[in-house]
């Protein structure tokens, strides 16, 4: 017998218990101000926060957050992901914000390449002020059907504390993350 | 081997050590108090968390069913392994076939479970862990003593002098920031060149056939986007029906872990990229067994975020290594019987019965009436030491016979009295660190008796 049918044979001999999904979560408030927490979830995961007027000053600002570095944008497919080793400031689109938790979902349809996020040094990601929702439930609401081959929420700079539980920016992935407002 | 109490023994040796171990993990627990309570909703998610759990649990074929058909629609490769030792070999299988001789691996507590490291090694294949903590445990032929903080025993200095050994770096240096940087361009190389990488999984959708791995440091991702084969490795417990259901549980997730709003990366794999092969290995090992025991089965809720890790007086002052298995605390001590009831017959004793980690638990486990339940379990197998079992039948003897206890207790006084050298000694466990209290003069029922 195959290992397969010896787990759903074990599984299938236990006693059949009804038990009901218990139904989709709806949060307790509506948010008040989704932009505002939308920021405040930014500063404490650790990502820079460029709320810009217009197409112009986003650029000035960027240019001096990331001053000698060269800045890299491409909605091309890059095959393969190792092209992009050398990239020191990414620039791509994020889908919409999650207010609670400063996160933006990130599809594969919007990337050159799945590993582009993390392989870079540093990663500026671009989401519409209109497109920042209240919380997770919001999100997967809105995710609903737009099923993305590979997809994440991607929440401030890659990070550890595994050294003492001290707080160390750019463990693997992009030493810095900074969300400019359109 | 030794038990937990002999390690534990060994671990506080260092006072100064434990302190700060204590503390440390204290104040984990500490933010996770503060972000829990920032969502008027938390008791509700945990709730809902759990009930979902249960549903799951008791559609669980079902669900794996659903999961297998849309995992394989989405070409993605599904294997099943009833043990650890199948899950290893179909591993090396598609190992073997693709011919690397190096892979990267990020954090799966599965795959500890299983020994495949050890296993790999063995056969000719280097495992390279990716999470920061990971890699210095590895380096240092250890084991992970935490779920999520997987060098949480070791201080600063230790890993300096570690990455001094294994990175080259300056002898003394133990400054985190350099150390991980040297770790970042030490595992670049990995990520580079590996052909595979193995990854474990957070959740698994049945609905969609995809599955979400969560980590901080990205490591996961760098391996599985590069790698030209990708193995995802996870027990069959880790099932949710919906993707909505992702809301709930990755909400509470990094809020119970490290008081992290989420964590920094949450990906979603639905179906491999381009040229690339991904692989599923669905694992058994002991939890359909599990499931079957009416009394243990909610321990399959786990989400492994190690809440109660953090919260245990126990865990706190003994360290992970005490517990002699790779999911270490409260609930390492409730699943480890289920491998191997007598191996880990000191587990369930490992507690104070407080239930801290009960309350924490974002899953509502029970973890600490089901450590009550394994020792009665363990009793009744005749697998208590020898010492446990006799002192337990005395005490019951003692306070079933009204005569024999007051006798007891008076004569106890009189002892600690007259004669503190006959329990203020080395043979007393309760002793050990400690002060005996002074005798009170008469006992609570005399007091109550003369009272005026």
């Amino acid at each position: 017998m195959s290992s397969r049918s010896e787990i759903f044979g074990a599984i299938q001999a236990l006693e059949k218990r009804e038990i009901d999904h218990p139904g989709d979560f709806k949060s307790y408030k509506a948010a008040q101000d989704v932009v505002g927490d939308f920021k405040n979830s930014l500063s404490i995961v650790g990502a820079i926060c460029v709320d810009a007027e217009n197409k112009q000053e986003a650029a000035t600002r960027l240019s001096e957050i990331y001053p000698d570095l060269l800045r890299y944008t491409s909605h091309e497919v890059v095959s393969n992901g190792l092209d992009l080793e050398a990239v020191d400031v990414l620039e791509i689109d994020g889908m919409f914000g999650v207010a609670e938790n400063g996160a933006i979902w990130l599809s594969d349809q919007f990337l050159p390449n799945r590993v582009a996020p993390f392989i870079c040094q540093h990663l500026v990601i671009y989401v519409a002020k209109s497109e920042i929702l209240a919380t997770l439930h919001e999100a997967y609401e809105r995710l609903d059907g737009n099923y993305a081959d590979f997809g994440l929420f991607l929440s401030g700079p890659s990070k550890t504390a595994d050294i003492e539980q001290l707080l160390v920016i750019g463990a693997h992935g992009a030493r810095s993350l900074t969300i400019v407002l359109v | 081997m030794l038990n937990h109490a002999e390690a534990s023994e060994k671990f506080i040796e260092d006072a100064e050590r434990t302190t700060w171990h204590d503390e440390t993990l204290w104040f984990v627990r500490s933010k996770r108090d503060k972000v829990s309570k920032l969502l008027p909703e938390w008791e509700a998610l945990r709730e809902q968390a759990s009930l979902i759990k249960d549903h799951t649990l008791a559609n669980l074929g079902q669900y794996l069913e659903e999961f297998e058909s849309k995992a394989q629609k989405n070409g993605i490769k599904v294997h099943w392994a009833k043990d650890a030792q199948e899950h290893n070999e179909i591993v090396l299988s598609i190992i073997s076939k693709h011919g690397g001789k190096a892979l990267v691996k990020s954090k799966s507590m599965l795959t500890e479970e299983c020994h495949l490291n050890d296993f790999l090694t063995k056969k000719g294949v280097e495992v390279v862990d990716t999470d920061l903590g990971e890699r210095i445990v590895q380096f240092r032929n250890e084991v992970p003593s935490h779920i999520v903080l997987p060098a949480i025993h070791l201080k600063k200095e230790d890993v300096g002098e570690t990455f001094h050994e294994f990175l080259g770096t300056p002898k003394g240096n133990k400054d985190p920031q350099f150390l991980t940087e040297a770790a970042r361009q030490h595992l670049r190389g990995f990520f580079l060149g590996a052909n595979v990488a193995i990854t474990g999984v957070n959740f698994a959708v049945a609905e969609t056939g995809e599955f979400v791995v969560c980590t901080n440091e990205g490591n996961a991702d760098m391996g599985a986007h590069l790698a030209k084969v990708h193995i995802a490795c996870m027990g069959i417990e880790k099932m949710i029906p919906k993707r909505k259901d992702l809301g709930v549980f990755l909400r509470l997730l990094a809020r119970s872990a490290t008081g992290q709003l989420i964590t920094t990366y949450s990906s979603h794999f639905a179906k491999p990229r381009e040229g690339q092969e991904m692989h599923i290995v669905l694992v058994d090992n002991g939890r359909t067994r599990q499931l079957a025991r009416d009394e243990f089965r909610n321990s399959l809720k786990c989400i492994r975020c190690a809440a109660c890790f953090n919260t245990c007086p126990v865990y706190r002052r003994s360290g992970g290594h005490s517990y002699h298995q790779p999911v270490a605390g409260p609930i390492g001590s409730i699943l480890a019987p289920n491998f191997d009831k007598s191996a880990n017959v000191d587990l369930p004793f490992a507690s104070t019965l407080c239930g801290s980690c009960s309350n924490v638990c974002p899953v509502k486990i029970n973890i600490h009436e089901q450590l009550w339940f394994w020792r009665q379990d363990l009793m009744k197998d005749g697998l208590a030491p020898l010492g446990k079992s006799l002192s337990m039948k005395g005490m019951a003897f003692v306070f079933s016979n009204p005569t024999i206890f007051k006798m007891a207790g008076y004569m106890g006084r009189l002892v600690m009295r007259f004669a503190p050298f006959i329990v203020n000694n080395s043979l007393n466990p309760w002793f050990k660190q400690r002060e005996m209290p002074e005798a009170p003069k008469e006992s609570f029922q005399s007091w109550y008796k003369n009272r005026k």
